[in-house]
C-alpha cells in the first residue's frame, strides 16, 4: 500500500497538546532516568530571520546506555525503564524552544546523537534532522557535505548545557535529511 | 520485528513549495534534502507515547446540553502500514475547525463564532485493527488569511507515531463531494490524482445505526513494511 500524502501541521495545533512535562525527558511517570541530564536550547528561524512562534519540535533518542526503547534493538529489554526517549515542545515568540534530557549513549556505528523533527505551519512535510555533540563521525553525519556538518553540532552552552539552533532556509540553513 | 523503510514516490507527497501559500517558500530548505542510510536510531520510535501525553476521548461533538452546533458525524479509520496490516496501539491526535469554520486557538480571530460546547480535539489510541472512531461534528470550510479568495475546504488534521521514527505521520482528510477540494492549495500540492484522492474520506451509504450521524470511513497508510527474512 502507498503511504498516504503528508500535510503541514497548520497553525491550530492545539496547545493542549503540548502537554506540561513532554519536554523533560529526565522525569517518566515521576521517576528519574539515569544517566548526565543535559538542557537543550535552541532558537528556529526562517529565510528572513524572523523568529517562529508555536513550532512543534520532537526528538528521538537512547537512554544513557545507547539503548533504545524499542524491540528493534537487540538490547531493548535491558533499556532504563524510566527513560521514554521521546519528548515534544513549541517554540515561545522568541523561536526558542528547550528540552531537558539526558545525555544518550553510542549505538553501534553511530555517534550519540538526538532526533529531531520540525513541524510548522507552511511546512508541507516533517522536517527530520540530527544534533550532534561532537564531530565523531558515523554514518549519518558522513552522508552530509563536509562544509555543512558543523550545523549539525550542538554547540556547549554552560556545565549541562548545549545550543542547537535551526535555521529552515537560508545562511546557514540546517542540513535536513530525505528519508 | 524489524521495520523497513522504502523511499516514497514523490508525487505521491506534497511539493514543498506551493504557488499561493506565501509561508512555504520561506520555510522550506533551499539545500536538498540529505539522502541517509537507515539505522535502528530511524528504524526505531516511541511506542509508548500514551504513556507521556493524555488520552482525549472520542467523543468531542458533545451531550445532551453540550452538544456542539453541526452536523453530526460519526469517523472510523483504519491505519495500515505499508503491507495492509493494521498499526494498533498507536497514539494518534486530531483537531479541526467546528462547525462555522474556526479553531479554539489564539491564531484563530475574527471570522467566524466560536461554539462554546466545541474544542475541536481529540487524542486516541488505535484498537488491535488499527481503528479508531470518533463522534464529532463535521467542520466547517474558512478563509486562509491571504486575503486572495483561498477558503479551506472542510478537513480532519490527524497527526500519528506508528512504529518507528520515519512512520510519523501528520496528514489531513478531507470530505467527498465538496467544491472547494478542487482548488485548495494543500490538497492540490499532492501531484498524483489517486493520491489526492485517498486524502478524501469516504461517505456510507446512511443505514440504521447510528441513526443519527452521517458515517465517514477513511485509511491512513504509515510508511514502513515488515522485513523479509533476508533482511531481518
Amino acid at each position: 500500500m502507498i503511504p498516504t500524502g503528508e500535510a503541514t501541521i497548520g497553525p491550530f495545533f492545539p496547545p493542549r497538546y503540548v502537554d506540561a512535562g513532554a519536554n523533560d525527558l529526565t522525569l517518566f511517570e515521576g521517576r528519574k532516568a539515569k544517566g548526565e541530564a543535559i538542557e537543550i536550547r535552541g532558537r528556529v528561524l526562517q529565510e528572513d530571520g524572523a523568529a517562529l512562534e508555536n513550532l512543534v519540535l520532537e526528538i528521538w533518542q537512547t537512554d544513557a546506555k545507547g539503548i533504545y526503547r524499542h524491540p528493534a534493538d537487540p538490547r531493548h529489554a535491558q533499556a532504563d525503564a524510566d527513560f521514554l526517549g521521546w519528548g515534544r515542545t513549541v517554540t515561545d515568540a522568541g523561536g526558542e524552544y528547550v528540552f531537558r534530557t539526558i545525555r544518550p549513549g553510542a549505538t553501534e556505528g553511530r555517534a550519540p546523537h538526538i532526533n529531531f523533527m520540525v513541524m510548522y505551519s507552511g511546512l508541507m512535510r516533517i522536517l527530520k534532522t540530527t544534533m550532534y555533540f561532537t564531530h565523531e563521525m558515523d554514518v549519518v553525519l558522513s552522508a552530509v557535505p563536509v562544509s555543512r556538518r558543523e550545523l549539525l553540532i550542538a554547540k556547549k552552552q554552560g556545565p549541562d548545557g548545549y545550543r542547537f539552533d535551526i535555521r529552515l532556509r537560508g545562511e546557514n540553513e540546517t542540513p535536513f535529511f530525505d528519508d | 520485528m524489524k521495520t523497513v523503510i522504502d523511499p516514497r514516490d514523490e508525487r505521491t507527497q506534497p511539493a514543498r513549495i506551493v504557488p499561493g501559500y506565501p509561508q512555504t517558500p520561506l520555510r522550506n530548505p533551499r539545500e536538498p534534502l540529505i539522502r541517509r542510510p537507515p539505522t535502528l536510531s530511524e528504524l526505531s520510535g516511541p511506542l509508548e507515547v500514551a504513556r507521556r501525553v493524555r488520552v482525549l476521548g472520542g467523543d468531542i461533538a458533545g451531550q445532551g446540553e453540550k452538544q456542539a452546533i453541526g452536523q453530526l458525524i460519526h469517523l472510523r479509520v483504519r491505519v495500515l502500514d505499508e503491507d495492509g496490516a493494521p498499526v494498533g496501539g498507536t497514539v494518534v491526535e486530531m483537531w479541526q475547525a467546528n462547525g462555522a469554520g474556526r479553531y479554539i486557538h489564539p491564531n484563530d480571530d475574527d471570522h467566524a463564532p466560536p461554539d462554546p460546547n466545541f474544542y475541536g480535539a481529540a487524542r486516541l489510541v488505535t484498537d488491535e485493527n488499527g481503528q479508531f472512531e470518533l463522534r464529532t461534528v463535521k467542520p466547517g470550510a474558512y478563509p486562509v488569511p491571504t486575503r486572495d479568495g483561498w477558503w479551506r475546504p472542510p478537513h480532519v488534521h490527524f497527526s500519528l507515531f506508528g512504529k518507528v521514527w520515519l512512520s510519523r505521520l501528520v496528514t489531513q482528510m478531507y470530505f467527498p463531494g465538496e467544491p472547494l477540494n478542487a482548488q485548495d492549495r494543500i490538497l492540490n500540492a499532492v501531484p498524483d490524482t489517486v493520491a489526492r484522492e485517498r486524502l478524501v474520506a469516504q461517505l456510507v451509504p446512511p443505514s440504521a445505526q447510528p441513526h443519527n450521524a452521517l458515517v465517514y470511513e477513511h485509511r491512513i497508510v504509515l510508511r514502513g513494511r515488515t522485513a523479509t527474512p533476508e533482511q531481518s
